[in-house]
């Protein structure tokens, strides 16, 4: 491999997906460099859920290539669990296990596969739940947490595979207003890391200050992408001017 | 891996069933029986098996140096196993018929029965004729009935029905009804013990026949020969005459116990301690081992049910329609009764029973395992494999759990309801608590009080069982 695909994290190219009659993604290509933040955004329908779980084949394409990490997931004899292990997802109802405490959540996954022996796991989950400022959770049940301690529980969860890429789906729509901060504080913590991130969220205040790139999904189709300054402040294609239009005004 | 957990199940049957035979130098048959048919073959007071037949074939057994097994079942149940193999020979009160003899091969006669016709001791009916307009006592859905009603028009009578035999009998002897129809023997034994009427035919029965012991055709031919051997010396010494005078002129109480003993629950409870202890022992054994190997079965349906492949959740479906689609009775007389005439390979009665019961109850329970499974949220799957845990591991680590707390009260139900289906095995002639209290009433009549107790015996091991469920539920939580 060159030096400059190396780079390039995900490659989306031509992909198209189908609901029966309802064409959900039309044509998508799109490529995503390492250490890049972008952040999807756009109406209810328009398919940035569908593009996004097709990343880590939670979905799968009709047809098209899908590239992640050097692995081309859209072939079948790749193991689609190795490539997982690099991809972390954090969901917009969390979906933290609800038969295992905090601790136990976070350490799975790393003991599961044998990448970590108990001890390892429970050490690196330690220091996963200071990064997310939830110390003292560790030994309770998932269940007596709050929306915004459980999405945080979420992405510790995810860390702890060591993952190079994350991909987050709302994951402060299902929240209170007042938890949805100390979430995005923990994303914006996140990319200041470095590490490779694909956002779909509504907070633009949020897309504004920590995306590198936005792009705008519509109908199935990438309408437009740019700088958060080119997508918020000069948008050109007319539905982002209404799409941005409705929720400055919402 | 599920091969595995297969082979372990088939194991685990074989080991539970399996039954040691002695090996004896003399040659050993099972013969099957209907115990419910006094005064041929019945329980009495101490819960064994007597009556002409049983006395008969202990007389023929011993004489003819040959041991036996006897299998008291429904009449049909015990005719279908020897029919196909399954047993060697049938002693049940089996008339001798053309249509018989196409399917068993009978011995000499042992006993002559046929149709009575009876009115109440010092009537005026004198001949058939003399009921042009007089009522006549049937019993719904006997031969003998049968044979009645054949008479009515030539002889113009009414019918009137009745569900038992004693009220029958009474509605004749206080002059209710004219007269009455029924088998021979059977109301010559209930007038030697008491009835004050008087069988007007006993020379010339209606639809005369023999009762014979069978065989499969073409099959057995050293028994049939023995058993014929036997029963020309018996009768020939005239033991046999005996043991018809034992029972036809016996008082019934000798058989069925002091009146006292049959007349209270308390009575009765302590006449057949022994049998019911054996009944309930037997009925808790099949539940057992029904409910553990019925969970794994059904677990492994279950699981099978949202395996990841199409074909494979194909298989649990069709596995789950087929069985939970068969009444449980029809499931254990074609395992029993019906396989083994296609595959020689005789089953024994509990084995044939457990089976049933895995296969039934496993479907219900591989369908609310998969129910369960499939109610657990479906992005906890999502979330296991978006970190890479293959299907299986997600599987094992965070559904199963969670699917199988959901289901613990649908377990504590199916293991209530194969308590309860337990008792359909009766029909196979398992000697359960459902077949011991049959048998019982059979010989003492006493159905209201008898079945009052077998009641309340079950709902006292479903309580227990309830208990211990909840108390297991509790722990797991
Ligand atoms: N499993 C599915 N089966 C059928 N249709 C689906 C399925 N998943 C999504 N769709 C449809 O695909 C379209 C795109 O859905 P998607 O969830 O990707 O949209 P979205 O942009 O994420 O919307 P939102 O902002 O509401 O989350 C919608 O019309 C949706 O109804
Ligand atoms: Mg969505």
């Amino acid at each position: 491999m060159t030096e400059a695909q190396n780079k390039v994290k995900v490659h989306v190219e031509k992909v198209n997906k189908s609901y029966g009659e309802n064409h959900v993604l039309r044509d998508i290509s799109i490529d995503i460099a390492a250490n890049e933040v972008v952040v999807m955004i756009g109406p209810s329908g328009s398919g940035k859920s569908t593009f996004l779980r097709m990343l880590n084949q939670l979905e799968t394409p009709d047809n098209g290539t899908i590239v992640v990490d050097g692995f081309d997931i859209s072939d079948k004899s790749t193991d689609i669990n190795k490539v997982r292990e690099n991809i972390g997802m954090v969901f917009q109802n969390f979906n933290l296990f609800n038969n295992y405490t905090v601790l136990e959540n976070i350490m799975l996954a790393p003991v599961e596969l044998g990448k970590m022996d108990k001890a390892a796991a429970e050490k690196k989950a330690r220091e996963l739940l200071d990064v997310v400022n939830l110390a003292d959770k560790a030994d309770v049940s998932v269940n007596s947490l709050s929306g915004g301690q459980k999405q945080r529980i979420a992405i510790a969860r995810a860390l702890a595979m060591s993952p190079d890429v994350m991909l987050f789906d709302e994951p402060t729509s299902a929240l209170d207003p007042e938890m949805v901060g100390d979430v995005l504080e923990v994303m914006k913590n996140l990319a200041g890391t470095g590490m490779t991130m694909i956002i779909v969220t509504h907070e633009m205040g949020f897309a504004k200050q920590v995306a590198d790139r936005v792009v705008f999904f519509e109908s199935g189709k990438i309408q437009e992408s740019g700088t958060p300054e080119q997508i918020f402040n000069a948008p050109k294609n007319a539905r982002l001017q209404e799409f941005l239009s409705k929720i400055m005004h919402a | 891996m599920f091969k595995k957990y297969l082979l372990g199940l088939v194991a685990l049957v074989a080991l539970l069933t399996f039954v040691p035979t002695a090996k004896a130098a003399e040659p050993h048959y099972i013969i099957t029986t209907d115990a419910t048919y006094a005064p041929f073959t019945f329980q009495d007071k101490n819960n064994n098996y007597v009556g002409i037949e049983q006395d008969t074939m202990a007389a023929v057994a011993k004489r003819e140096g040959f041991t036996y097994t006897m299998r008291p079942m429904s009449f049909n149940s015990a005719a279908q196993l020897v029919s196909n193999g399954q047993a060697d020979g049938i002693i049940a009160g089996m008339s001798i018929t053309p249509e018989r003899r196409e399917v068993y091969d009978f011995s000499t006669p042992y006993y002559k029965t046929g149709v009575a016709w009876i009115v109440k001791k010092h009537s005026k009916i004198k001949s058939l004729a003399d009921l042009k307009g007089q009522t006549v006592a049937l019993k719904t859905g006997t031969a003998a009935s049968e044979y009645g009603k054949s008479l009515q028009s030539k002889y113009g009578f009414k019918i009137k029905y009745f569900n038992d035999t004693d009220t029958m009998y009474n509605d004749v002897s206080v002059g209710n009804s004219a007269a009455t129809f029924e088998d021979m023997p059977v109301i010559q034994y209930a007038i030697k013990n008491g009835m004050s009427l008087t069988v007007m035919n006993a020379n010339n029965p209606g639809n005369a026949g023999s009762y014979g012991f069978a065989v499969e055709k073409g099959q057995n031919k050293a028994l049939l020969a023995s058993f014929n051997r036997g029963f020309a010396a018996i009768k020939k010494d005239g033991s046999y005459d005996k043991i018809v005078t034992k029972y036809l002129g016996a008082k019934q109480a000798t058989f069925s116990g002091s009146k006292k003993d049959n007349s209270s629950i308390l009575g009765i409870l302590k006449s057949n301690q022994n049998a019911l202890l054996k009944g309930l022992w037997q009925t808790i054994k099949l539940t057992v081992i029904a409910i553990v190997l019925a969970s794994l079965w059904g677990v492994l349906l279950g699981v099978l049910g949202i395996s990841e492949f199409k074909w494979v959740r194909g298989i649990s479906t069709t596995i789950i329609y087929l069985f939970r689609g068969l009444p449980l009775m029809v499931l254990a007389f074609f395992i029993y009764i019906g396989l083994p005439g296609v595959t020689g390979i005789k089953i024994p009665a509990f084995t044939a029973g457990i089976i049933t019961l895995i296969l039934n109850e496993g479907a219900y329970t591989g369908a609310f395992v998969r129910g369960g499974f499939e109610a657990v949220d479906r992005g906890q799957m999502e979330a296991a494999r978006s970190l890479g845990l293959p299907y299986g591991h997600a599987m094992r680590k965070v559904i199963m759990p969670q699917g199988l707390r959901i289901m613990v009260p649908s377990f504590i139900n199916q293991f209530i309801i194969t308590l309860k289906d337990t008792s359909i095995l009766s029909a196979i002639g398992l000697l359960e608590l459902t077949q011991t209290g049959t048998l019982i009433v059979a010989r003492n009549s006493q159905g209201f009080r008898v079945w009052a107790i077998i009641a309340i015996i079950y709902l006292i091991v479903i309580t227990l069982l309830t208990w211990l469920s909840n108390w297991v539920e509790n722990k797991i939580k």
